[in-house]
C-alpha cells in the first residue's frame, strides 16, 4: 500500500484526527455545561445569599449594638438556612459565638470552604462550609456561612467523573478513529485494486460488495455498472471489428478479382461484364462502408441535433406508401392500423429510416403472398409501433442477436442484404431512449417499437 | 458549358475532369482551395464543382464567400461527408447540390445537367407538358391525350419532376430526395418500383414511351421513344 494508497490512508487519518477532535469538544462542551448547571450555578447562588446575610447583620451589629447581633445570629440559627454557620470573635481572639468547629487564625479574604463536620446524637455529619469574613466596627471578626456539602459532593464527583470521561472518550475516540480509517481505507482499496487489474487489461474484474447497501456499496455497484457497460463495448467493438474484417474482405476479394480478370479478358462483352461486377462489388463495399459509418454516428450520440416533434402517423403512413410497390411485387398486402395524431420527439429522418428497413425486412422474409401490419398506438405515456409480418419468424435464440451488425439468419444467407438493417434500427431507437423488443406473430415475426 | 472543378486530389481531379470533357464541357482545374476562390472570382464560369475539403480554404468557405459577393453561378459540392446535417450544411452555405463521394460519374453528370438548368430566378410555373402529356401543377390533375390519368399524389410529385427535368437524366437518388421529404436509404431499390407503377399509368395503352430508362443511371422524360 503505497502511492495512490498511501494518499487515501492519509485522508482517513485526517478525517480520524477530525473525529478525535470533534468528539473530545462536544464531551467537553456537554461536560462544561453539566458542571455550570449543577455545581458553578448553585454554588454562586449560595454566596450571594451569604453576602446579602452577612451585610445585614453588620448593619445590625452598627445599630443595635453586640446583642443585636448575636439576636440575630441565634434567630438566624434557628430560623435561616438548613444549615447556618457563623462565628463571631472578640478582637483578642476570644470566642464570642460560634457552630464552627474551628476556622483559620488569620482573617478570610473572600471566600472560603471550611470542613465543617458536626456531631450530632453521637453521629458525625459532613458539612462543607462556604464562609465570608467581615470585621465590625470594633475590630471582632464575624463569620458567616452556609452548607454546601451537596454541591461540593457534586463537584468532587465531577472532578473524578471528568477524568474518566476523558480517558474513556480519548480512547473511543482513537480507537474509533483507527476502525474508521481501517474500514473506509479497505473499501477503497478493494476499488483501486480492481480499477488496476481493470487498467491491466482484465475487464472482467469487478469490485466485490459487501450486501450491507451502504454508500460504499452503492459506489461499488455503480462502478461496476460502468465496467459492465466498457466491458459490453469493448466486446462489441472488438466483435464488430472481427466482423468488419470479414464482411469487408469478401467483396473486396470479389472486386480484386473481378479487376484481375478484366486485364486478360478478350472478349468485349466479357469485359462489360467484369467491369459492372466489380462497379457493383464496390457500390456494396460503399453500402456497408456508409452503413457501419452511420450507426457509430448514432451511436456515439453525436446525431440528435434535429430533435424535434415529430407527427408519427404521417411518418408511419408515408413509410407504409413508399414500401406498397415493394409488397406488391411480392404480393404481399400492407394492414395498417395507426391511430391519428402520434407525435414522439425525435429526427424525423431516422425515424423513417428505422420504420423503413422494418417494412423492408417484414416484405422480403414475410414470404410472398402473405400480409404485413403496422400498428401504432398511444399506451399511456409512451407510444408503440408494431409492425409484423407472418413468415417464418425469428427464432428465440436470435432475438437479441439480429439485432448485433452483421449477424444473419442461417436460412437468410442467400438474400440480398448487408445484416445491418436491425443494428441501424436498433442504434436509432436507443438514440431515442426508446426499446426495441422482437417476438412471435405467431406465426412469423413481430417487432416492437416503444417511444 | 465552361466548369471549374476544384478538388485536391489529383486522380479524382483527373477522373471527373475527363467525364466533363467526354460530355462535352470545358474543364478547368485547381487543386487548392485559395487559388480555387481567386479563380472562381476572376473567370466567369456556368458551373462550379468544388471539393469539401481542400487545403487552405475549404469548400463551404469558398461558396459563402462566392455567394457573399453576389456571385450566383451554381455551384455542386462534392464530400466524403454523407451525413444528413453535412449535406444541410453544405446547402445552407449557397452549395446547389450535394454529392457524397464516391460518385457515379453519370449521377455528377445528370446532377451538372439539371443544375445548369436553373436560371435566374424560376418562373412559378402551373403548367407543364411533354408531348400529349399535360400536366396542371395548381390542380394537380394530369391528362394525356386529353385523357385524363388517376395518379397518387407521390407519383404526381415524380412525374412533375421527370418533366420539369425533361431531356435530361434524373437519378433515383435525385428522385428520392427531390419527391420523398426523408433523408433516408432505402434498402432496396424501392424507387425503381415506383417508377414502374407511375410509368404504367402514364405510357401504357398510349402511342410512344415518355419515361424512359437511363441504363445503370436512372430515367429521362422525353417525347419520340
Amino acid at each position: 500500500m503505497n502511492g495512490e494508497a498511501g494518499l487515501w490512508r492519509s485522508l482517513t487519518l485526517r478525517l480520524g484526527i477530525i473525529y478525535v477532535a470533534l468528539f473530545l469538544t462536544s464531551t467537553a462542551a456537554l461536560f462544561g455545561s453539566a458542571y455550570w448547571f449543577a455545581v458553578y450555578r448553585p454554588l454562586q447562588r449560595e454566596a450571594a445569599l451569604v453576602r446579602t446575610e452577612i451585610g445585614s447583620l453588620q448593619a445590625i451589629d452598627r445599630a443595635g449594638g453586640r446583642d443585636a447581633l448575636i439576636r440575630a445570629l441565634t434567630v438566624r440559627r434557628k430560623t435561616g438556612p438548613k444549615q447556618p454557620f457563623d462565628a463571631l470573635l472578640g478582637t483578642d481572639g476570644t470566642v464570642i459565638l460560634s457552630n464552627l468547629p474551628s476556622w483559620p487564625e488569620d482573617r478570610i479574604h473572600g471566600w472560603r470552604l471550611l470542613e465543617a463536620d458536626l456531631y450530632v446524637g453521637g453521629q458525625e455529619r459532613d458539612y462543607e462550609a462556604l464562609v465570608i469574613e467581615t470585621t465590625l466596627d470594633d475590630g471582632a471578626r464575624l463569620i458567616v456561612g452556609r452548607d454546601v456539602e451537596n454541591i461540593d459532593d457534586r463537584d468532587e464527583l465531577f472532578t473524578i467523573g471528568s477524568a474518566w470521561l476523558i480517558l474513556i472518550a480519548a480512547l473511543l475516540a482513537v480507537g474509533g478513529s483507527v476502525a474508521m480509517s481501517r474500514a473506509v481505507g479497505r473499501r477503497i482499496d478493494a476499488v483501486t485494486r480492481t480499477a488496476r487489474q481493470v487498467m491491466a487489461g482484465s475487464l472482467t474484474e469487478r469490485i466485490p460488495l459487501r450486501g450491507t447497501g451502504d454508500d460504499f456499496d452503492e459506489l461499488a455497484a455503480t462502478l461496476n455498472m460502468m465496467l459492465g457497460r466498457i466491458e459490453e463495448s469493448v466486446e462489441s467493438v472488438r466483435r464488430v471489428s472481427d466482423n468488419v474484417a470479414h464482411e469487408l474482405r469478401t467483396p473486396l476479394a470479389r472486386l480484386h478479382a473481378d479487376l484481375d480478370e478484366l486485364r486478360t479478358a478478350a472478349d468485349e462483352a466479357d469485359r462489360q461484364r467484369l467491369a459492372d461486377q466489380a462497379l457493383a462489388e464496390a457500390a456494396r463495399l460503399q453500402s456497408i462502408f456508409d452503413a457501419l459509418l452511420r450507426i457509430a454516428r448514432i451511436e456515439s450520440g453525436r446525431h440528435l441535433a434535429g430533435v424535434q416533434p415529430v407527427d408519427l402517423s404521417t411518418l408511419l403512413a408515408d413509410a407504409v406508401e413508399f414500401h406498397i410497390p415493394d409488397a406488391e411485387a411480392h404480393g404481399q398486402r400492407i394492414e395498417c392500423d395507426i391511430a391519428p395524431g402520434l407525435v414522439v420527439e425525435g429526427d424525423r429522418n431516422l425515424l423513417f429510416q428505422a420504420v423503413s428497413n422494418l417494412l423492408d425486412n417484414a416484405i422480403k422474409y414475410g414470404g410472398d403472398g402473405g400480409a404485413v401490419s403496422v400498428r401504432a398506438v398511444r399506451t399511456g405515456a409512451a407510444t408503440e409501433i408494431v409492425v409484423a409480418d407472418r413468415g417464418p419468424g425469428i427464432a428465440p435464440p436470435y432475438r437479441e442477436k439480429v439485432m448485433e451488425r452483421f449477424f444473419r439468419l442461417p436460412e437468410t444467407a442467400g438474400q440480398p442484404g448487408t445484416g445491418l438493417g436491425l443494428a441501424l434500427v436498433n442504434a436509432i431507437v436507443a438514440l431515442h431512449k426508446g426499446r426495441i423488443e422482437i417476438g412471435d406473430a405467431a406465426p412469423g415475426t413481430r417487432v416492437t417499437l416503444t417511444f | 458549358m465552361q466548369i471549374l472543378v476544384i478538388e485536391d486530389d489529383a486522380r479524382v481531379a483527373e477522373h471527373i475532369a475527363k467525364g466533363l470533357k467526354t460530355a462535352g464541357h470545358g474543364v478547368a482545374l485547381e487543386s487548392d482551395g485559395r487559388a480555387g476562390l481567386l479563380r472562381a472570382a476572376a473567370d466567369a464560369f456556368d458551373l462550379i464543382v468544388v471539393d469539401r475539403m481542400l487545403p487552405h480554404v475549404d469548400g463551404l468557405t469558398i461558396v459563402q464567400t462566392m455567394r457573399a459577393t453576389g456571385d450566383t453561378t451554381p455551384v455542386l459540392i462534392l464530400s466524403a461527408l454523407g451525413e444528413v446535417d453535412e449535406r444541410v450544411a453544405g446547402l445552407r452555405a449557397g452549395g446547389d447540390d450535394y454529392l457524397t463521394k464516391p460518385f457515379a460519374m453519370s449521377e455528377l453528370l445528370a446532377r451538372i445537367d439539371v443544375l445548369s438548368r436553373r436560371g435566374p430566378a424560376i418562373v412559378a410555373e402551373t403548367r407543364l407538358s411533354v408531348g400529349d402529356l399535360e400536366i396542371d401543377l395548381l390542380g394537380q390533375a394530369v391528362r394525356r391525350g386529353g385523357k385524363p390519368i388517376d395518379l397518387t399524389a407521390r407519383e404526381f410529385r415524380i412525374l412533375a419532376y421527370l418533366a420539369r427535368n425533361e431531356g435530361r437524366v434524373v437519378t433515383r437518388s435525385m428522385l428520392l430526395e427531390h419527391v420523398w421529404d426523408y433523408h433516408f436509404d432505402p434498402q432496396t431499390n424501392i424507387i425503381d418500383q415506383h417508377v414502374s407503377r407511375l410509368r404504367q399509368k402514364v405510357d401504357r395503352g398510349f402511342d410512344g414511351t415518355l419515361i424512359h430508362t437511363v441504363r445503370g443511371t436512372g430515367y429521362m422524360m422525353r417525347t419520340g421513344g
